[in-house]
């Protein structure tokens, strides 16, 4: 079951941190060892159009993501704009040659064969992408292609989490509970209800209604549940939230 | 169901599959006819999210207690025992069955329903995910109804891989994965407009959708432009 697959892939995060804040570069390097790729890379969306290498375990990751940035195209490129996940199981397939005529080359030359590049999204939030490659040809296998998303999902959170200032520890009950993402469409649903009474974007939205999940020690969708049947607002100025329970 | 309107139902399903269409609002549709042809009274799909769970990405209505009743069925219920065994599961008379899902169970009977049903969506040897029929009353749907089911969840199968022949195992994930991301905007974007107009989310699915098609644009470029503030709906 799922829930399974989060706490496992959280453990191997945590054990990358050795107790310090959890970052993205752990969730990179427990990605390496967890899925068997031979390294990693996060790319961050700093705008619209401005993207930015944050973390890669080694030169080749590194060189995949500058490559991408500098000519345009590539994988990782393709799944900004798509919101699902690149899998390019093979560099010297015509296929690929055909799709990123600059980029496949270029990454071969520096020693990658496979790229798969997964979305740090979620819906119309875009965060950025994370990496993986392999110096030989190959798929993920269905096994290692969940926990891949599972990662993924996990930078996904850390990176919002970070962007709010809010830094949550891995071993938080919230984030045991419920996982770092939930698809339940009341979160969605709240999360655009919130940033039309913040004034905010949807990246800023979501991370409010995480953030007071946390704070009240209760989970998401029971908050986002509040928001959607409008017994919980958020007001743009710094004053106390009227509480769910309170209001309810 | 006469035959006439079964064959008007392919030929719109196979007219809508052009380049670039709306794979959500198409989804939706197929659950609206499923409904129709199949005299059952709500239909649902969900779609393998490659973590090992189901999520739901369309309904033949948007009423939050039949979404919610969807997504009760990430892990247990009718649709992911369809989507593990391959095989269509059928429950007659849900109020004999509550041990079986004791949650999926009592959500579905407060709502009304007494029957449910979930057909396989298959690709080659893999399931993909799960069409649920709903109905009030108790009872077996007959052989034919089954058949005709199973091929209008065969019509979403072809839908989700229309946007890219499917040749490789990964092309197929790519498209799951983008399809449930998709959903999700339209989830956002229907809270955006709730509030601004103070309506439900009900209601502003179907504003959303009647203006996608009054200004033929994709019900998810229309979401996206609504929640980055592009679109002031």
């Amino acid at each position: 079951m799922s829930g399974d697959r989060m706490t496992r892939i959280w453990a191997q995060v945590a054990r990358q941190a050795r107790g310090a804040a959890v970052s993205v570069a752990h969730v990179c390097a427990a990605v390496v060892d967890g899925v068997g790729v031979d390294g990693a890379g996060v790319t961050v969306m700093v705008s619209p159009t401005v993207r930015e290498t944050m973390t890669a375990t080694d030169t080749v990751a590194s060189g995949l993501e500058d490559l991408q940035l500098m000519l345009g195209q590539g994988p990782c490129v393709d799944t900004f704009v798509g919101g699902g996940p690149v899998l390019a199981v093979d560099l010297r397939s015509p296929e690929c040659l055909a799709r990123w005529p600059a980029f496949t080359p270029a990454a071969l030359d520096i020693g990658a064969r496979a790229v798969f590049a997964l979305p740090l999204q979620v819906g119309a939030i875009r965060l950025g992408a994370l990496d993986l490659y392999r110096g030989r040809p190959g798929g993920l296998n269905p096994a290692e292609l969940a926990d891949a998303l599972v990662f993924a999902d996990t930078a996904g959170m850390l990176l919002l989490d970070a962007a709010a200032g809010t830094q949550p520890d891995l071993t938080e009950l919230a984030w045991q509970r419920e996982g770092p993402r939930s698809y339940h469409a009341v979160v969605h649903q709240a999360t655009g209800m919130v940033l039309v009474q913040l004034g905010c974007a949807v990246d800023a939205a979501f991370a409010r209604l995480r953030a007071y999940a946390y704070a009240h020690d209760m989970r998401l969708r029971d908050v986002a549940r509040a928001v959607v049947e409008r017994r919980l607002r958020f007001d743009p100025d710094p004053a106390p939230e009227r509480s769910a329970d309170d209001a309810s | 169901m006469s035959e006439r309107q079964l064959a008007e139902v392919f030929v719109e399903m196979a007219d809508t599959l052009v380049d670039d269409f709306d794979l959500i609002d198409f989804l939706h549709r197929l659950t609206v006819r499923c409904v129709e042809l199949l005299e059952v009274t709500a239909a649902g799909l969900l779609l393998s999210d490659d973590r090992g769970a189901l999520q739901m990405v369309a309904a033949s209505t948007e009423q939050t207690r039949l979404l919610e009743l969807l997504q009760l069925q990430t892990d247990t219920g009718p649709c992911p025992e369809c989507f593990h065994t391959g095989r269509a599961v059928t429950v007659t008379d849900l109020a004999t069955t509550a041990g079986r899902w004791p949650q999926f169970v009592a959500a579905a009977s407060q709502i009304g329903f007494a029957s449910v049903h979930a057909l396989p969506m298959r690709l080659r040897t893999e399931i993909i995910g799960a069409l649920n029929l709903f109905d009030t009353r108790p009872g077996a749907l007959s052989a034919d109804t089954i058949r005709l089911g199973q091929a209008l969840a065969d019509v979403a199968t072809i839908g989700l891989l229309q946007t890219r022949a499917i040749s490789r195992r990964e092309t197929l994930a790519e498209q799951l994965q983008t399809a449930l991301n998709t959903r999700v905007i339209i989830e956002q974007a229907k809270g955006v407009v709730a509030e601004r107009r103070q309506i439900d989310m009900d209601q502003s699915f179907v504003l959303l959708r009647t203006l996608a098609r009054s200004t033929n644009r994709r019900l998810s470029d229309l979401s996206r432009a609504v929640v980055e503030g592009s679109e002031v709906f």
